[in-house]
């Protein structure tokens, strides 16, 4: 597949261990660990402030940590990149000003140990139509595609995104998604940061939820949702609610009541569900939804904060 | 690192205001000056006519152009943009960027000496020998490398928005100070004593000598080395500390 020898099976794509930064007294990354493994696509999730943009400038090396070990292929993150394993967009990355769109992509091809034709580069990213345009009269989307296309000049092992749709349309977005997804299924392992939690959701394999410099959760979007009280069961009762029968429903996490209305999250929809008729209760317009990572998300902010204060 | 070269060069070729200012700018200035003096006329003490004497100014002043506004202005606005960050991102090592802003802004003041040239020998009918020609180009195009360190080192200190005015002040003090648009013999002796030390002063005293036929003299050659070693220093130092930060 490609030219270098393939690392052991045992080597993670990218190996935090106990990693800190702190700028002044602020810790950015707080005693973070993880892996990541070949061929995932993998989401970090986390408000503005979180620690994502660290922790990915601490994977390619823009930045160093005050303690702890970053490895990226089992090298430190700039051999991993001068061996062109790596190909990375950020948020922070500029252009090059007063030159065109194909420039510039020909220049990260010419850069790159086993690059791609920078024809399929710019057809790939999606920007063929303004190869001739200057790079500084783009609009924010595409300059995005732009970097997108730095990113993916050449063969590399792990492609690494800090929120890459920033500036896309609706459909901008759908189309770049679709144009990873293609990175991910040769095999790629691919890192993007975002705080749209729905996109986290629709595209990676596993979500790192990122909270003050720490690893808050790490699972499957699934399995994240479950961990926040996973569904959202809500439904009407005629006369008078008995709050504390309800309260003691199993896999019960939330309960609201108002007027007539239930509102129950669970953990376990069907068995909360199945105990509800064994109150003997006639639940009317009952509905059972799946929470959207962006509530789940914020259930395991508010938990986290509230056991630290 | 050639295709950034090569990039960079394409960029600056295309920029009309850096290519007026660099290379035909110093030969306008050189074609007033020379005029409004009579160009036979000596130019007190170097027994070089005013022609002569200011074809040598106006090289060096075209060649400090090309190389110190091509470098500190972009690299400052570079390092804001996010350039800086994307291209360590690739596999070009650390200096590359700098080195291949230098060998670009080298390529473009080659022709900024060169015009000056043409147009002192067309115009003003200033005769040298071949080797002098030749020499004066070598030693002006590779004196310029002071000013490219000078360019770097104020690229890598100065903000995006500060960078314009700090560029100025440092390209004409030492322009004028350094006696590149009038002899410094004309100042008052405090500034004459000053000019004597600036790298500008010693980067011209190189090509006067050759064209009185002599060898440059160890003073100028010694500072203008000190001077390299100063912002080529001070440039890695600060280019170190950005990285780090960035």
């Amino acid at each position: 597949m490609t030219t270098t020898a393939a690392p052991p099976t045992t080597t993670p794509v990218v190996g935090f261990d106990q990693v800190t930064k702190t700028y002044e007294s602020v810790r950015a990354v707080d005693g973070l660990s993880l892996r990541l493994h070949p061929g995932e696509t993998v989401a970090l999730l986390g408000p503005n402030g979180a620690g994502k943009s660290t922790t990915l400038d601490l994977l390619l090396g823009l930045k160093h940590p005050d303690s702890g070990t970053v490895g990226v292929f089992g090298t430190s993150p700039r051999e991993a990149i001068v061996a062109g394993r790596v190909g990375a967009m950020l948020q922070s990355g500029g252009l090059m000003d007063e030159v065109t769109v194909a420039e510039l992509v020909k220049l990260a091809c010419s850069l790159h140990p086993r690059p791609y034709r920078a024809a399929d580069v710019l057809a790939r990213a999606g920007i063929t139509q303004i190869a001739d345009r200057k790079v500084n009269k783009l609009s924010g989307g595409q300059a995005q595609r732009v970097r997108f296309a730095l990113a993916t000049a050449g063969d590399s092992d792990l492609i690494v995104l800090d929120e890459p749709t920033t500036g896309m349309d609706v459909s901008a977005r759908q189309a770049f998604w679709a144009t990873m997804r293609e990175q991910a299924d040769q095999g790629r392992t691919v890192l993007f940061a975002t705080h749209y939690l729905e996109e986290a959701d629709a595209i990676a394999d596993r979500v790192l939820v990122l909270h003050r410099g720490r690893l808050l959760a790490d699972g499957t979007a699934a399995e994240i949702k479950a961990r926040a009280g996973a569904r959202r069961i809500s439904f009407d009762l005629e006369g008078s609610i008995d709050e504390r029968a309800l309260r003691d429903l199993p896999f019960l996490t939330a309960l609201d009541v108002s007027g007539q209305t239930v509102r129950i999250q669970s953990s376990d929809a069907d068995a909360t569900v199945h105990a509800l008729y064994g109150l003997g209760a006639y639940p009317r317009n009952l509905e059972v939804a799946g929470l959207g990572l962006e509530q789940a998300f914020v259930a395991i902010t508010e938990a986290e904060e509230a056991k630290q204060s | 690192m050639n295709s950034l070269i090569k990039l960079e060069l394409t960029r600056s070729l295309r920029n009309k205001k850096f290519l007026f200012f660099s290379v035909l700018y110093p030969s306008f200035i050189y074609l007033i000056f020379s005029s409004s003096a009579g160009s036979g006329q000596r130019v007190d003490d170097t027994g070089l006519t005013v022609a002569t004497y200011l074809m040598v100014s106006m090289a060096s002043f075209g060649a400090l152009t090309a190389v110190l506004m091509g470098n500190s202005e972009r690299i400052a606005k570079e390092r804001e943009s996010g350039w800086v960050r994307q291209l360590r991102l690739t596999p070009l090592p650390g200096r590359g960027y700098v080195l291949a802003k230098t060998a670009s802004a080298a390529v473009v003041s080659l022709p900024s000496i060169i015009v000056v040239f043409l147009v002192a020998a067309a115009f003003k009918d200033v005769r040298l020998d071949t080797w002098q020609w030749l020499a004066l180009t070598g030693v002006i195009w590779a004196g310029s490398l002071v000013f490219a360190a000078l360019g770097v080192a104020i690229g890598y200190v100065a903000s995006g928005d500060a960078v314009r005015p700090i560029t100025m002040i440092v390209y004409f003090g030492l322009s004028i100070l350094g006696g590149l648009w009038m002899p410094s013999t004309t100042f008052p002796r405090i500034l004459q004593d000053i000019a004597e030390w600036l790298p500008t002063h010693a980067y011209a005293a190189l090509g006067r000598a050759i064209e009185r036929s002599e060898a440059p003299h160890t003073t100028d050659v010694a500072v203008l080395a000190v001077y390299f070693v100063l912002f080529a220093g001070g440039a890695a130092w600060l280019y170190r500390k950005d990285t780090l930060k960035a």
